[in-house]
């Protein structure tokens, strides 16, 4: 089942108590002095899993602290069921985060700490609601051993334990798959996908492609403070892949293939330098289909066909600059 | 358990690691080890006052206030363990109170029984000893949650609180103190001297501040837990973009 992810922004003169989409993120800016951090981003989440992807440094963690009210935003506002998260600790009720940083009480254990989740909460039984929370995130193996023993992978579920312990409505996640290996990856997206289906609401952040595509319903992409772009995960997939790109070309004969290339609707220029080939293409999947066609068409053996520009800083960088 | 109990606990264990405890009972026992050294030698102090005072109000509190004061909360803000409090629907003001709380008490186990012991070692055990003993007793018991509150605070407020914690206690207090007229009012030191001199004159016959050490302590404290409230409520937690 696909889960609608995004929602409509509230109006302006929405009266308080307006039924609102549980995250909305409303021009909301962030500086550090001259540093733009996050730059004038809006968007609102209906429940449903959302990626938030780019690349290190995008201004991801500061985008989901304000969303968590840690961060106040220089300018606009982030809000949690209708509420403004910062200095609103109440918010807290209905979210979970699980931040980056892996600094957790290392003397506690894994039991310890989603208990301790639990009671400040303030929940009826918090010794069954950790338990649960262990169960759930698979750490029961290790549940009473202390965190500072833990591998990265074991750390992170501990946190995501202690965020889901009261259950939450809103779950936040700051590169949550970070140490795990793919078999507790796997789990995990289970289990999001899981309280997707049941109504979450789900943020979790990501500088990895494949991860976003397996588990995100929608995308945020973000680059250097910017929302570059946003929307289901195969439009925003078709937009990295139908940009122009180049590629290197080793043949039995370059510059006969170059003088066929620039016959081809898909290719708009070649550049024959040193020995190599170099073919720059308007739409990647049009070039993949003709390239062959093309070499044999003009009997030329094709020994190496690579694209040079495939790193998902230039597919950030595309984005950003399209928009 | 209350929301409290279960932030105070926490704190407790976060306090009590091995290496600053022991560092801590360490620089606590110094004040013993003097006494032992007079009792060694078998000679009464006549009045114990200015020792207690130059020792163990001028140094050994504010050095452990100033540990426990700053590691209850601030060094959990700057290594990030602190986000599993932030994070949780509970009054900032309760986190402060609930840290000063159990700093407060740490020190105050540590340096409260030393000023008795020390004081007892160093004058015996006659009535006049004991008197100043006690009044300085509870000074140091008042000043042990002054001190950690002024700490913390300063903790929360910049991520220099140690070094500006131990500039206020060695400069401020101990140089700059005495220099200027009128600083006593911002000095726990002279509050803790006004105290002990208000319990039993012979303790301190030079207090600046005399009976209204208690009034000042008093103000300070909230003065420090409100500080340090509102300072915790609009903390920012950056990450690492």
């Amino acid at each position: 089942m696909t889960v609608p992810t995004f929602a409509p922004l509230p109006p302006p003169d929405a009266p308080p108590g307006t039924p609102t989409a549980p995250i909305v993120v409303d021009r909301v800016s962030r500086w550090y002095g001259n540093v733009v951090a996050v730059n004038d981003i809006t968007f609102a989440l209906a429940p449903g899993i959302t990626g938030l992807l780019g690349p290190n440094g995008a201004g991801k963690t500061t985008l989901l602290h304000m969303l968590a009210g840690l961060l106040r935003p220089s300018s606009g506002q982030a809000r949690i069921e209708g509420q403004v998260a910062w200095r609103n600790p109440s918010v807290y009720r209905s979210v979970g985060l699980v931040p980056e940083r892996e600094a957790i009480y290392p003397f506690l254990t894994g039991r310890e700490l989603a208990e301790l989740a639990g009671r400040l909460q303030r929940l009826p039984d918090p010794e069954a609601a950790a338990a649960r929370a262990i169960r759930t995130v698979d750490l029961e193996a290790a549940a009473d051993r202390p965190t500072g023993t833990y591998s990265k992978g074991m750390r992170q579920r501990a946190k995501i334990a202690a965020a889901l312990v009261h259950d939450p409505q809103i779950l936040l996640l700051d590169e949550p798959f970070n140490g795990m290996d793919p078999r507790q990856r796997i789990h995990m997206m289970e289990l999001l996908r899981g309280m997707a289906a049941a109504g979450r609401t789900i943020l979790f952040s990501s500088h990895i492609l494949e991860e976003v595509e397996r588990l995100a319903d929608g995308v945020l992409v973000i680059v250097a403070g910017r929302l570059a772009a946003a929307g289901d995960f195969r439009e925003i997939r078709r937009l990295m892949t139908d940009r122009p790109h180049t590629f290197l070309v080793r043949s039995s004969d370059d510059r006969r293939l170059a003088a066929a290339f620039m016959a081809e609707p898909a290719v708009f220029g070649t550049e024959l330098r040193e020995n190599r080939l170099t073919v720059r293409v308007a739409e990647f999947a049009g070039f993949t289909r003709a390239v062959a066609r093309v070499a044999r068409d003009a009997s030329v053996s094709l020994f190496e066909v690579a694209p040079t520009d495939d790193s998902l800083e230039s597919v950030f960088a595309y984005l950003v600059s399209r928009r | 358990m209350t929301i409290f109990a279960t932030i105070a606990g926490l704190t407790l264990r976060a306090l009590l690691g091995r290496r600053r405890s022991i560092l801590m009972l360490i620089l606590a026992a110094m004040p013993v080890l003097l006494g032992l050294l007079v009792r060694a030698n078998d000679q009464d102090v006549s009045n114990v006052g200015p020792t207690l005072d130059g020792f163990v109000v001028r140094i050994v509190l504010p050095l452990i206030a100033l540990v426990f004061g700053t590691a209850a909360l601030g060094s959990e803000l700057d290594d990030g363990t602190a986000v599993a409090l932030l994070t949780k629907p509970i009054d900032r003001w309760m986190i402060v109170l609930a840290k000063v709380a159990v700093a407060g008490t740490l020190t105050a186990a540590l340096v409260v029984p030393s000023t008795i012991l020390a004081g007892i070692l160093m004058g015996g055990t006659d009535s006049r000893t004991l008197s100043v003993t006690f009044a300085f007793a509870l000074g140091t018991l008042i000043g042990s949650y002054l001190y950690v509150a002024i700490f913390l605070t300063l903790s929360v407020a910049t991520s220099r609180g140690l070094i500006i914690g131990l500039a206020y206690s060695l400069v401020w207090e101990g140089i700059l103190g005495g220099l200027l007229p009128g600083s006593e009012i911002f000095s726990v030191r002279e509050y803790i001297g006004g105290i002990a001199s208000t319990l039993e004159h012979s303790a301190v016959t030079d207090s600046l501040v005399g009976s209204g050490g208690f009034l000042y302590a008093a103000v300070a404290f909230v003065i420090a837990v409100v500080l340090g409230s509102v300072r915790l409520a609009v903390y920012e937690v950056r990450g690492a973009d």
